[in-house]
């Protein structure tokens, strides 16, 4: 293990590192990517509101669903109420730069270091991100025109609420993030098949 | 088993052909698939927007082609409550105190010849007004006039080619300026105008471009040359006899009538270089004074209608008294002009020989009036005694090919952008005089009637017909991708000098007997809904809607009073309103918005004369702050 750790990577792995670097670019550096998207429909919006949420921001229709969620009593739904915008980019770019240096350095434990600390990450923003959806179903103005039960936003699928279908999906920054973390084991993998093919070959001869 | 069967339907289609062809030769009716390709289905749209000018109702009206549903109507010359045009203070400036307009001529802008869907232009004949349309947002933005001089604006307003200029001219000459006058002097103190009205090629305002002193004939009908004839107008008359009294009798007297031939530019170019004379502000030209500006043609028999045809290369008069278009050749009035071969004068202005200019007759039935064409070289005249639309070539050997029977009495005809300089050739509209029995009786007064015809097949083909609101002179009909209105204004863009967009803002400000309310609108309250005011207080309020939501308007109405109005999203409107007695005076929403509209109202508290009132009121800021929190914005 500890061999492995403090040994190098070959070049055809290597370029995975690179890769894995480069493909997170879009979603922290340039956020032309959503990493999650909200769409939400009822009988008079048949075709759809939608909310994107980016790393930095949220965009779409957030002023006419503020309006609508206050008849439920609802939070609206404010930039600078989510202290993760001011992090998610610049810790994104973190990894990024670290995937970088282990593909620059050539060193295995930092790309394995970065990998691990990216997964805990994603673990803490998935919980944080469950916990704002609990939160803003559930902490509804009592002095609200509608009342409705409390309820919790899908995290991912849909779900009835009052007259509006919600349909709650990653979106594509969040699949290249899963590309980023899957070129990890992948790597791994990879340079088990040639060791092993390598160790058959040596065998043969 | 299987033949019989064929049989059988074919006798079927057989019978219902020949009943289809039998509801069509009992008076008009259309034929057995004209349903099907007028049909739009429900939550489709259809191909064209058709601007149909409301007469003496002073409005537009749009409707949808093929399926002649009726979308909107836009208020121009006449105040409508429901939207408030004509109650808040912005509107009510631009009517400047007049109730009504004599809407004829819709004239949408141009670029090149052709629609480009940015601003339907209208005129208000009796008060010599044009108004301008936007296509943005459907709504009236200017109304320029009464135009100085000029009296009664029939022959108007007719774009030229990349909307430099919208025409008007004097249907009935009088002294200009005007002034006493014995109408025996008719002939010596009474003049017509025509005019050329600027248009700013950015943002379509209106503004005064030349004036050209002519007789004082009947000036009718306008049309700006096109192509070849790009940078001329043309214009027809009647009563080139001047009669003053008696015009049934004594204005058909003459064989020929005139149509003007004017040329804009040379024309604007006079006025650049001073040689006009300021007549109540605007720059007159007399054309015996500068020469080379405006001749007459000469046109039998009371002319009405002057249309170019799409190449720009003819002029098509019709006389009403005659059973003829007379075409004119575009090319062979300008040789006579270069040649200067006139035969005389009228009032300084040259007449051109009849026989030098005309290229054909064509003798298309009694009462031509206008003519309209088509994308293959077909032209379309309507035929107000014969109660027909007339299709002929345009071209040798100029003859009608086709005739269709309309109901009854037509006026104008429009074509599918058929007045342009590719017209799409598939339908063409019969605005009809006389509706009669076409439709469930309502007693003496009948509605207009609108006819759609299908020009796409060689016969031209009835397939709907509508009634229409008293009276559409003229129409035009725009494909519907040419335009993009918007469905909110953005709140950010909104420049109102009374606009608020905070919950903050709301306020209510008093200056002596002057209450400013700043008031916004949301789903579903008004803020400040409480508002105290003293008796004879005069209160302006300033409501803006905050909503960015596609079709969520609020009204804005108030109890025992004239004030309505509805203020769009994003959009900020004043109404002006008097405190005439102490009391309570609840105000609502009057424009249906959402669950909780009922609830959307307000109470203006109105305190004996001379009650001391704080100069500021504001919302409870608790209010205020909960308001902040639901909308988000800040």
């Amino acid at each position: 293990m500890n061999e492995y750790l403090t040994g190098k990577f070959r070049p055809t792995e290597r370029r995975y590192i690179f890769l894995a670097a480069l493909v997170l670019l879009p979603v922290f550096f340039f956020p032309v990517l959503h990493i999650w998207e909200m769409r939400m429909w009822a009988p008079q919006y048949r075709e759809g509101l939608t909310l994107r949420i980016y790393t930095n921001e949220i965009r779409g229709d957030v002023d006419k669903i503020n309006t609508l969620n206050h008849y439920v009593g609802m939070k609206a739904l404010r930039n600078e109420d989510f202290r993760e915008f001011r992090f998610l980019p610049q810790a994104l770019t973190g990894f990024g730069v670290l995937a970088l240096l282990a593909g620059l350095f050539n060193r295995r434990w930092l790309a394995v270091l970065g990998w691990l600390a990216f997964t805990a990450f994603a673990v803490v923003m998935f919980k944080d991100y469950a916990t704002w959806l609990y939160k803003y179903g559930h902490e509804l103005d009592p002095r609200a025109a509608i009342k409705l039960e409390a309820f919790t936003p899908p995290f991912i699928g849909y779900n009835r609420m009052a007259n509006f279908k919600v349909l709650s999906m990653p979106g594509p920054g969040t699949v290249l993030l899963g590309i980023a973390w899957l070129l990890g084991p992948l790597t791994v993998w990879f340079e088990r098949r040639a060791a092993r093919s390598a160790g058959r070959s040596s065998r043969r001869q | 088993m299987k033949q019989r069967w064929k049989l059988a339907l074919a006798v079927a289609s057989i019978l219902a052909a020949t009943a289809g062809c039998m509801a069509a030769n009992r008076g008009g009716g259309a034929s057995g698939d004209a349903a099907r390709r007028t049909y739009v289905k429900p939550g489709e749209h259809d191909a064209y927007y058709a601007f149909l000018s409301g007469g003496h109702h002073g409005n537009v009206y749009v409707y949808g082609m093929p399926s002649c549903r009726h979308i909107t109507t836009i208020p121009v010359f006449t105040p409508e409550p429901a939207v408030g045009y004509g109650y808040d203070e912005e509107s009510k400036a631009m009517l400047g105190g007049r109730t009504w307009g004599d809407a004829h001529h819709p004239g949408l802008s141009e670029t090149d010849g052709n629609y480009d869907g940015r601003w339907l232009f209208i005129n208000d004949m009796v008060s010599a007004r044009i108004a301008r349309i936007d296509l943005g947002d459907f709504k009236t933005k200017q109304i320029y006039g009464p135009i100085p001089n000029l009296s009664a604006a029939h022959a108007c307003p007719f774009p030229t080619p990349n909307t430099e200029y919208v025409f008007a001219a004097s249907r009935f000459s009088v002294p200009v300026p005007n002034r006493p006058a014995r109408v025996q002097d008719y002939g010596k103190d009474f003049r017509g105008i025509i005019a050329g009205i600027k248009v700013d090629p950015k943002d379509g305002t209106m503004s005064m471009g030349f004036e050209i002193l002519m007789p004082p004939f009947d000036w009718d009908l306008a049309d700006a040359g096109k192509g070849p004839s790009h940078g001329w107008a043309f214009f027809t008359c009647y009563n080139s006899e001047m009669a003053y009294d008696s015009l049934e009798i004594k204005a058909s007297q003459n064989e020929m009538d005139f149509f003007a031939a004017v040329d804009w530019r040379a024309a604007q170019k006079a006025v650049d270089e001073g040689k006009a004379t300021t007549i109540n502000g605007a720059p007159v030209l007399d054309p015996a004074k500068v020469p080379g500006i405006v001749y007459l043609v000469p046109v039998p028999k009371s002319p009405h209608g002057v249309d170019v045809n799409p190449t720009g290369e003819y002029v098509c008069c019709s006389g009403k008294l005659q059973a003829e278009v007379s075409v004119y050749s575009f090319a062979k009035m300008m040789k006579a002009i270069e040649k200067k071969e006139f035969d005389g004068e009228r009032m300084g202005v040259p007449v051109l020989e009849f026989d030098d200019c005309l290229e054909a007759k064509v003798p298309v039935g009694l009462g031509p009036l206008h003519t309209q064409f088509d994308d293959k070289g077909n032209a379309y005249t309507s035929l107000f005694l014969d109660s027909q639309i007339a299709k002929w070539k345009v071209g040798p050997p100029w003859d009608v090919t086709d005739k269709i029977d309309v109901y009854y009495s037509i006026g104008h005809l429009m074509a599918s952008e058929g007045d342009t300089r590719n017209p799409t050739g598939e339908y063409v509209v019969a605005l009809d005089k006389l509706s009669k029995d076409r439709y469930l009786s309502v007693g003496p007064t009948h509605p207009e009637a609108a006819q759609l015809i299908d020009l796409r097949g060689p016969k031209m083909e009835l397939l709907y017909d509508f009634p229409t609101y008293l009276e559409p002179h003229y129409a035009q009909m725009i494909r519907a991708e040419k335009l993009k209105p918007f469905t909110i204004y953005p709140l950010e863009k909104n420049s109102h000098p009374d606009a608020i967009k905070r919950a903050e803002d709301a306020r209510i400000e008093r200056k002596g007997n002057r209450v400013d309310v700043y008031m916004l609108a949301v789903r579903t309250h008004f803020t400040p809904d409480i508002v105290v005011a003293n008796e004879g207080d005069d209160v302006y309020f300033h409501v803006t809607n905050l909503e960015q939501d596609d079709d969520i308007a609020h009204g804005f109405g108030i109890l025992w009073s004239n004030c309505n109005m509805q203020v769009e999203p994003g959009e900020t409107k004043t109404m002006h309103w008097k405190a005439e007695k102490p009391g309570i005076v609840p105000f609502y929403c009057s424009n249906f918005c959402s669950a909780l509209h009922q609830e959307m109202q307000g109470l203006i508290e109105v305190r004996p004369r001379g009650s001391s009132i704080a100069s500021v009121q504001r919302p409870d800021p608790a209010k205020t702050a909960q308001i902040a929190a639901e909308l988000g914005r800040k």
